[in-house]
């Protein structure tokens, strides 16, 4: 391999290893966020995307179950525009919603969505989230 | 075989501790972030998993960065700088690269000097600096390494919190970045400026390190 091409794939594995091997890692994420978004996906298939910590909060606040609750939810139905994939967390941006997403040992889960950007460097006010 | 240990035994501990603290805080540096992941409401990972991320990564890499541009400013300091009474330091008016006949280069190397030294040209330029070339070299990759995973560290916890992640300009405007360097640079500064004056009053018997204890405040430059 010539010198300038080895140094590339040097990097594009490091840009890898650093992103949780990002490609892989991209797709799936993309999947959970198109299918979570889709609101043609039956509700129980919905919920169980959740991360734990949110299907709790969800339900408390709520007061019933998630697979009546998140029905009448504003969580966004458009299309993925951006995915960024950082370690254990991700973030979808939805043409009509922005998406983070934690990595757990049943894959990728949905731990807050409805988000809207609140001020720069200011954190997303999601209706959906954990305590 | 033994005799191989007790020549390099100095080189071989310090590798072997050097292996048992990074083993020592990969397993509390787990611990500690499970513990953050906990508190947060979010799944806990394997030491495997963690050992391989940006988190560990930069922990690291803050750390080495800063030990090894602590040995390039002072291998090269030591070159012009002076302490007087310190065994650290060269004596009143030897500073500088010294002549080639000092320095055993070129037709002044002897028959068992290393063979770049007696080479002439760029050999002999390139090996009289290899020292320092090397520890500059290896702070400037483990330095831009801090700075590529501390971005990513940094951005899974905006991810945590709800932010948007940064870009690496963005990341290296943060205080993240500089607190990180800067904590560690001071503190070599520090210990490297300690040893030089330490040095100076205080002794520590058959330690090449320290003047022969018998040896006056005032003489510079040498070792027991």
């Amino acid at each position: 391999m010539p010198p300038r091409r080895r140094g590339l794939a040097t990097a594009a594995a490091a840009a890898l290893l650093l992103s949780g091997c990002g490609g892989l890692d991209s797709d799936a994420v993309e999947k959970v966020a198109t299918t979570f978004a889709d609101h043609g996906t039956d509700a129980a298939t919905r919920c169980q995307l959740l991360a734990e910590n949110t299907l709790t909060s969800l339900v408390e606040d709520a007061g019933t179950a998630c697979e009546e609750a998140i029905g009448d939810l504003p969580i966004g139905t458009g299309t993925p525009t951006a995915v960024e994939v950082w370690g254990e967390e991700a973030q979808v941006k939805l043409t009509d919603d922005t998406l983070f997403l934690t990595r757990t040992s049943s894959g990728w889960k949905v731990m807050a969505a409805a988000c809207r950007p609140k001020a720069e460097e200011q954190p997303y006010d999601c209706q959906v989230e954990g305590s | 075989m033994r005799r191989f240990f007790s020549q390099n035994s100095l080189s071989l501990a310090f590798g072997g501790l050097f292996l048992l603290t990074l083993v020592g805080q990969a397993v509390s540096g787990v611990a500690a972030f499970n513990d953050q992941r906990l508190a947060d409401g979010l799944e806990q990972i394997s030491l495997l998993r963690y050992v391989t991320s940006s988190a560990f990564g930069v922990d690291v890499m803050e750390n080495w960065q800063s030990e090894y541009l602590q040995f390039f400013l002072y291998i090269l300091g030591t070159v012009w700088l002076i302490q007087l009474g310190s065994s650290e330091s060269k004596k009143p008016g030897e500073t500088g690269i010294e002549t080639d006949k000092e320095q055993k280069v070129g037709r002044y190397a002897t028959k068992d000097s290393p063979a770049w030294a007696s080479a002439g040209g760029w050999r002999t330029s390139l090996f009289s600096r290899s020292l320092g070339l090397v520890m500059g070299t290896l702070f400037l990759l483990t330095w831009t390494a801090s700075a590529i995973s501390g971005w990513a560290a940094f951005n899974d916890e905006q991810l945590m919190s709800l932010e948007d992640p940064v870009t690496l300009l963005g990341y290296l405007a943060q205080g993240d970045f500089w607190s990180r360097t800067l904590q560690n640079w001071q503190s070599e500064m520090l210990a490297v400026g300690s040893m030089v004056i330490f040095s100076v009053y205080l002794r520590q018997r058959g330690s090449p390190e320290s003047k022969p204890v018998g040896t006056p405040h005032a003489a510079t430059g040498m070792t027991g």
